[in-house]
């Protein structure tokens, strides 16, 4: 067996390639649930059937897809130019940080608070991940340890708010901020926690950034950067701008990703661990699933969001440990990036 | 699947026209943390245990590690699924609970240790503030130092009042001693609970009690042969020679009466606005042990046999001081109680009045600290 | 002079599992892969060996099989990370990443029936530290001194021109990987084992990420390593014993080992020391491709 090179991979190969990729992982994880001693079958009928034919599990999995979607969107785009930010978690809570400031402490007219909240939230999270850009940028420091670090930091960051000087007057001694006003909310459909308003801003975004990456000269800067950082430079391209732009793009996405949680759903600030449910790191997967294009983050985020759903629905129903989801994440993610060299290279058989 | 789909519209149907007579009891607990820890998770599945055992009919299920922002969401999955009480264990689903006892007027809510109820949402709490004291008296009696160590997860209302029963028991012994408190800012962290209670040794603290998830204290301690009270569930067993005695809760016999008030009618979704189950050690859901049934590891017991205190003026053992007190908490009436005034706080200021006690809503909200206790408090009223 | 010696004492203790792992990602990391699975391969080591010690009737003899264990589960999920990052060359950034999530995941999964159990046989700890220092001053003599430190290097430098030299690239970079792994495992069973002889899921807390940013830290050097773990593991210590003090929020304690491993690392920017990391760090290598 060897392989053979392929120049440009039709759509339709990435396509079988990946869904080969996502069957593989399936039965991987099957033969880890058998391990467990559940029956695999039962496990996967179970996950879809509360998912995709259930009204509560299509709002589950909405739900969940929101954070994924926002957060997954802008790391598509860093990790196309080569920069792995893998401190999403961090700038979500910074986010939420700003947005939470917003509504508390700035007396904007009530028309205006929310918008301002997203504004600063998206403001929070971008300047977060502009820190480890700059470092990167300025003194070669790697992005991996410092947007890694800045996770832990952001928490700290939190408890000393909530703990401290943001203490709620309703709170009772209990370490979370006050409640957001009525009008700081942001809305829900009825009696589910699926806050559209957010939901519709990822779509927004996923699509504008598709057309920014295909149709303008920043785009283009972006994609060589990528691609050919050699070629790049003989260009004239800076990729210290470019890596900017990055950076104020994917720490804002996952900024506006706080503004969801907290907004949409908590309405205060809460201690870290519990506001958000791992979503920068699962965002990881929901990037990579999308091949660098921004705009088929709006299938793998449901993607992603369908599995946490029906991971919950494991916990519920066949009473699975909650690390379930973090195996099924795992293999998943394995198999994607190991399937990735069928893409660029045809297998011959024989010599 | 077609069944589990009649299964789960049949028992929608049952809500929505309303069960009056709530003969299928099916209780459903929704956990913060994993049922494998030994902290807090693991007790509430203890209980829900015994309950199904003590209750015929009774159907239970239950789902761990569930995030605030999920609760919702459980929620309708178990509501769906056939659940008429829900228990939410901890307080950080407090906003959530409301809200779905908004959503589902037809089902009992049950949330631990919050202040938020409705007409079908009481709250629920086993306290161990009494019990601290009791163990406090007995870290007096064995710190040398003076300094009694103390690992804390949050500076939240919970842990003031445990740490300043404690510390007033510490002082009662021994008046010059201090508790010097350390936080972890974490329920479950067994790398940080470790260096915390490191640091507390290097200190010179010689005695060492805890308020969060894991034995990391305990076995640290061991390790150096310094004494510690266990926290929570039977610990005896991390570490069987240095485990003084400890705070032991039994949410079963709470969960007992309440599902058997809701069966037989006594509580229904339109009656709870005003039920609030704050047990202590006179119901029996909280007790003094190292381990289910020793209140005191008998290899103290000939130490805190010799120390001694004043009460009342009169000179006594430490440990029968201890036994007096435990049997008088767990009477039916109470004589005493270890917040009873008159109590300054830390900085010298009057907190409880001669002659009064702490309310529940006091204690739920405390704020201040007991003299005695050292440590960094963010928001300590002045 | 007591509180500092204490205080270092705390360091080594707490710095073991770190160097233990940092110098098994050393070691893969001079063969040109990146394992950021570290904590994942961590939480697996931790399980397998409470599980072998707890299994085999908490008998003395049995931690050597214990320790074996752990590092067999860690090397055997490195080479998973060696299949699709050397064989299929995939990315090795995010390969780690998917390690950690499975390694994390299959632990907690497996390990559901060992929670609350506590071991009694507490080992000491100074043998560790010192087995971990010493072995730093092994891989230290192998890198600079032998032919198979050689060739590992070479390997991770320019791996084109080791091929010439008849040096089996992949297999050198299959072995880096699983004694990388190996090592992981090995600091997980310390935490479980020793540290704190017991398993909970999530009992690894983020130590392997700070040995993967110890790494760098330390400039991919062995000896180097020894410093840096004690380093962070005196900070880590510091931010319990400081808190309370001058009235400084404890938080700002909690978060200061992170902050001062990026000052540094932005320090070890400004002077240019990022020239240490092996030159085709992260790169798959296929013959015949520049």
């Amino acid at each position: 067996m060897r392989l053979e090179p392929l120049v440009n991979p039709s759509r339709y190969r990435v396509l079988w390639v990946t869904l080969a990729a996502v069957g593989v992982a399936f039965v991987i994880a099957g033969g880890l649930f058998a391990a467990y001693g559940l029956n695999p079958l039962e496990a996967y009928r179970t996950m879809l059937t509360g998912t995709l034919f259930d009204p509560k599990g299509i709002q589950e999995t909405l739900r969940r897809s929101i954070p994924l979607l926002l957060i997954g969107v802008g790391l598509t785009l860093a990790f196309r130019t080569q920069f792995f930010n893998i401190g999403a978690e961090g700038q979500l809570l910074v986010g939420a940080v700003f947005a939470a400031g917003v509504a508390l402490f700035w007396p904007l007219p009530p028309v205006l608070s929310l918008p301002g909240m997203v504004l600063a939230g998206a403001l929070g999270g971008a300047l977060w991940c502009l820190i480890a850009a700059w470092l990167k940028s300025r003194l070669s420091v790697n992005e991996i340890l410092t947007t890694l670090m800045l996770n832990y930091v952001a928490q700290s960051l939190v408890i000393f708010l909530i703990n401290g000087p943001w203490k709620g007057k309703d709170a009772r001694g209990y370490i979370y901020s006050d409640r957001f006003a009525e009008y700081q909310q942001i809305a829900v459909f009825p009696g589910t926690n699926v806050h559209w308003p957010t939901l519709l801003l990822g779509v927004l975004l996923a699509l504008a950034l598709q057309f920014v990456l295909n149709r303008t000269t920043v785009g283009f800067q972006m994609r060589v950067v990528g691609e050919n950082p050699g070629a790049a430079r003989y260009a004239g391209i800076s990729s210290a701008r470019v890596l900017l732009w990055i950076a104020l793009i994917t720490g804002g996405a996952a900024g506006l990703a706080g503004v969801g949680e907290i907004a949409g759903i908590h309405h205060r600030l809460i201690e870290p661990m519990q506001l958000s449910s791992g979503y920068g790191f699962t965002a990881i997967i929901v990037a990579w699933l999308a091949r660098g294009n921004p705009a088929l983050v709006l299938l793998s985020a449901p993607l992603m969001g369908l599995i946490l759903a029906g991971g919950d629905l494991l916990k519920v129903s066949l009473n699975m440990p909650f690390r379930v989801v973090d195996v099924f994440s795992g293999v998943m993610l394995m198999c994607l990036i190991g399937s990735e060299i069928f893409l660029r290279n045809r297998v011959r058989w024989g010599r | 699947m077609g069944k589990s789909w009649l299964v789960s519209i049949v028992a929608a149907l049952g809500l929505s026209f309303g069960m009056a007579q709530q003969t299928n009891l099916k209780a459903c607990f929704i956990y913060v943390g994993p049922v494998g820890d030994v902290g807090w998770t693991f007790a509430h599945d203890e209980a829900r245990r015994a309950a199904e055992k003590a209750i015929p009919g009774l159907q239970t299920q239950f789902v761990e590690s569930v995030k605030p922002a999920d609760t919702l969401a459980t929620v309708d999955r178990l509501v769906s699924g056939g659940c008429n009480v829900i228990f939410t264990t901890s307080f950080d689903f407090m906003d959530q609970t409301l809200e779905a006892a908004k959503k589902y007027p037809d089902v009992i809510f049950a949330h631990a240790s919050g202040f938020k109820r409705a007409p079908n949402m009481l709250t629920y709490m086993a306290d161990f503030y009494q019990i601290y004291y009791l163990n406090g008296l007995m870290a007096g009696a064995l710190t040398r130092s003076g300094k009694v160590g103390y690992v804390g997860a949050f500076p939240i209302p919970e842990l003031k009042r445990h740490i300043s029963a404690f510390a007033l028991g510490v002082r009662a012994v021994n008046p010059r001693a201090t508790v010097n408190v350390k936080w972890i800012n974490a329920w479950f962290d067994p790398v940080k609970a470790r260096e915390a209670a490191e640091a507390l040794m290097a200190e010179g603290n010689d005695i060492l009690a805890f308020t969060e998830d894991t034995a990391s204290v305990i076995q640290t301690a061991a390790r150096r042969k310094i004494p510690s009270f266990s926290h929570y569930n039977s610990m005896y067993r991390f570490a069987p020679d240095y485990v003084v005695s400890g705070q032991i809760v039994d949410w079963g016999v709470l969960y007992i009466d309440l599902l058997r008030k809701i069966q037989n009618g006594t509580y229904t979704t339109k009656n709870l606005q005003n039920v609030d189950y704050w047990w202590l050690a006179r119901e029996k859901a909280v007790m003094l042990g190292a381990q289910t049934g020793m209140p005191i590891n008998p290899k103290f017991e000939a130490a805190l046999k010799r120390a001694t205190m004043t009460v009342n003026g009169k000179r006594m053992s430490v440990y029968d001081r201890v036994m007096e007190l435990n049997k008088d908490i767990m009477s039916a009436n109470p004589k005493w109680d270890p917040f009873t005034g008159p109590i300054r706080d830390r900085n010298g200021v009057i907190r409880v009045p001669a002659g009064r006690r702490m309310t529940i809503k006091e204690l739920n909200e405390m704020q201040w600290m007991a003299p005695g206790v050292v440590g960094q408090v963010p928001d300590e009223p002045k | 002079m007591e509180e500092i010696l204490n205080a270092l004492a705390r360091a080594f203790s707490f710095g073991t599992p770190l160097l233990i792992a940092c110098l098994g990602a050393i070691i893969n990391e001079r063969a040109g892969v990146v394992n950021l699975g570290v904590e994942g391969m961590m939480a697996l080591g931790a399980l397998a060996g409470f599980a072998v010690a707890f299994g085999s009737g908490l008998g003395d003899g049995n931690l050597w099989l214990a320790l074996l264990a752990a590092m067999l589960a860690g090397a055997l999920a490195a080479l998973l990370h060696g299949f699709v990052t050397i064989s299929l060359r995939a990315n090795q950034f995010v390969s780690g990443l998917a390690l950690t999530m499975l390694g994390l995941g299959v632990a907690g999964l497996l390990g559901k029936r060992f929670e609350g159990q506590p071991l009694f046989n507490q080992p000491p700890e100074w043998p560790f530290t010192l087995g971990a220092i010493g072995l730093a001053a092994l891989l230290a003599f192998v890198f600079y001194a032998t032919k198979i430190g050689l060739s590992l290097r070479s390997v991770g430098e320019n791996p084109a021109a080791a091929d010439l030299l008849g040096i089996n690239v992949l297999l050198v970079r299959y072995a880096a990987v699983a004694a990388g792994g190996s090592l992981a495992g090995l600091a997980g069973a310390y935490l479980s084992l020793v540290y704190r002889p017991s398993w909970t899921d999530g009992m690894t807390g983020g130590l392997g990420w700070i040995a993967v940013a110890l790494v760098v830290f330390v400039g991919w050097s062995p000896l180097r390593a020894v410093f840096g773990a004690v380093f962070f593991g005196l900070l880590y210590y510091l931010q319990f014993r400081l808190q309370g003090q001058g009235g400084i929020p404890s938080e700002v304690f909690a978060s200061l080992p992170y902050i001062l491993v990026i000052l540094v690392l932005a320090l070890s920017g400004l002077r240019r020391q990022q020239g240490n990391a092996p030159e085709a760090l992260g790169r798959p290598y296929q013959r015949g491709e520049r």
